[in-house]
């Protein structure tokens, strides 16, 4: 699936859903997911205070462990001394805030950006918890950036809102109403319709 | 017989710029506002109708910039149903931005409960608010259903003149219920308005809303105010000198039939009032002064000569 290869929005002005579809373009850009984004469908009923959208997701990430992104070595068998040498600084920031919150300030020395030095008591243990320390999961930022997307492209009125996520099949559907079942289903159908055009 | 005085924009370096500033007072004009920023300066003027060549001669001198400016004294509410952090940036910000670059002072104003169709609302407070101004540009988003059914209501209860940007470009003003006239190609954005379609849009709001400021004041010539709107300010910035102290970029704020004075009301209003005049009137003898609906400002309406009996 190639990156936003359906990108369609609807309303029942023509004109209006093409003034539309710039604004869901301008908040795909901003949220970067230009990329994880396949096809997408917006349906905009102003005269019913609805606003509709089901996304294909293309391919999902992997969650990244420690192990993933460096290596975990016993150094000093004494004075019991673990180092963590990283060769993707991308994940940086996350790993150094879960192991301050385990650890403390104190105990995480950082001689030079890519080493990490700290002191365990149980040596085999903590290398093979470390190792397989989950640092981030993309799956789950990417679930928090499509909800933020969501909610920037909806009217602003429209408080009401339903989503679902299952595997890469982003739903969702707003209104200032309450929600009606078949507003939903319609939503999930123009998700399956996506999936179809596969 | 006062002079006419014309609305004029200078832009320029600030170097030898205080030259242009006493040649204006020389004259007899007005400066309404100065911004500098570094190494540039902006001055908002009113210069004598017959006097606008010398000005301009020494400007091209200095090597700055005179440009008419249309909405000088002027304040304008640009109004948004919602000024939501995680819509910006709005096109109601552009607007704003333009309706200052044709001289006017604006002040953005986002509805607190004014987003939505059926549950849009707008405050008694926000509507006394607006209607403080000289007029107001509402921006009502994309949708021609929502524009002509369901956002009118936010008009009702403001008495100024209004006028509605909105996206499509085929909606009639009559449409629009409560508006005095509407503006298409201006909807709803989620990037800075820049590209040549959305710029002449602006250009073309601009344009109406000037027409709509020279209409309103053809009709205060008819019945002109009594003393004016910069004539107090002058006498503001030498009988109150606390008001130098002021950070705000326009202290004092021009309006067509008033101004809006930023200092507190409690401690000032009673010098406001008694503001003297070379012919030997107050400034209450004149004009309503009252705590404005912004922050704890003190605003001046003044009166009609009509109303007053003479004029200064």
């Amino acid at each position: 699936m190639e990156p936003l290869e359906t990108f369609i929005v609807e309303s029942t002005v023509p004109e209006e859903g093409d003034a539309y579809k710039s604004i869901v373009a301008d908040v795909i850009t901003e949220l970067m997911l230009g990329g994880a984004i396949g096809r997408i469908k917006v349906r905009v009923r102003p005269e019913e205070s609805l606003f509709l959208m089901a996304i294909i997701l293309r391919g999902s990430q992997p969650k990244v462990k420690v192990s993933d992104m460096g290596s975990v070595d016993v150094t000093n068998h004494l004075t019991k001394e673990v180092t963590i040498s990283i060769e993707q600084e991308k994940y940086l920031p996350e790993l150094l805030e879960q192991l301050w919150a385990k650890y403390g300030r104190a105990g995480i020395r950082q001689p030079e950006r890519k080493t990490l030095i700290l002191t365990v008591e149980e040596l085999d243990e903590e290398v093979e918890f470390l190792r397989n320390l989950v640092v981030a999961d993309p799956q789950k930022t990417l679930q928090s950036r499509l909800v933020e997307m969501a909610i920037r492209a909806t009217p602003e009125g429209f408080r009401v809102r339903y989503h679902s996520m299952d595997k890469h099949v982003f739903v969702f559907a707003a209104t200032e109403d309450i929600l009606k079942k078949e507003w939903i289903q319609e939503a999930q159908d123009i998700a399956t319709e996506l999936q179809e055009d596969e | 017989m006062a002079a006419v005085l014309e609305p004029y924009i200078y832009e320029g370096g600030i170097h030898q710029h205080t030259l242009i500033t006493e040649l204006l007072e020389d004259l007899g004009g007005y400066l309404i506002q100065k911004v500098p920023a570094a190494t540039e300066v902006t001055l908002v003027m009113l210069i004598p109708r017959d006097d606008v060549h010398l000005i301009e001669e020494l400007g091209k001198k200095l090597l700055g910039k005179l440009e008419r400016a249309p909405l000088t004294g002027t304040e304008i509410a640009v109004v948004s149903p919602t000024l939501a952090s995680h819509h910006l940036p709005h096109s109601a910000c552009d607007v704003a931005e333009f309706m200052r670059r044709g001289g006017g002072n604006t002040n953005m104003i986002g509805l607190a409960r004014g987003m939505g169709r059926r549950v849009s609302l707008s405050d008694n407070y926000e509507r006394k608010l607006i209607n403080e101004h000289d007029l107001a540009v509402f921006s009502f988003g994309t949708f021609a259903d929502c524009i002509k059914n369901k956002k009118p209501k936010l008009l009702e209860g403001v008495t100024v003149p209004k006028i509605v940007a909105g996206g499509p470009h085929d909606i009639k003003t009559e449409e629009v219920v409560g508006a005095d006239l509407y503006v298409g190609g201006i909807g709803r954005v989620a990037h800075r308005l820049r590209k040549p379609g959305e710029l002449s849009s602006l250009d073309n709001l601009l344009e109406k809303v000037v027409e709509v400021v020279e209409k309103m004041r053809e009709d205060l010539a008819k019945d002109p105010l009594a003393v004016l709107p910069p004539r107090v300010m002058k006498e503001i910035h030498e009988q109150i000198p606390e008001i130098f102290d002021v950070f705000s970029p326009a202290p004092v704020t021009l309006q067509l039939d008033g101004l809006r004075v930023k200092l507190p009301y409690d401690e000032f209003h009673e010098r406001v009032e008694n503001l003297e005049f070379d012919e030997g009137v107050r400034l209450s003898d004149m004009a309503t002064i009252t705590k404005s609906r912004m922050k704890n400002y003190i605003l001046v309406k003044i009166k009609r000569e009509s109303e007053v009996g003479f004029s200064t």
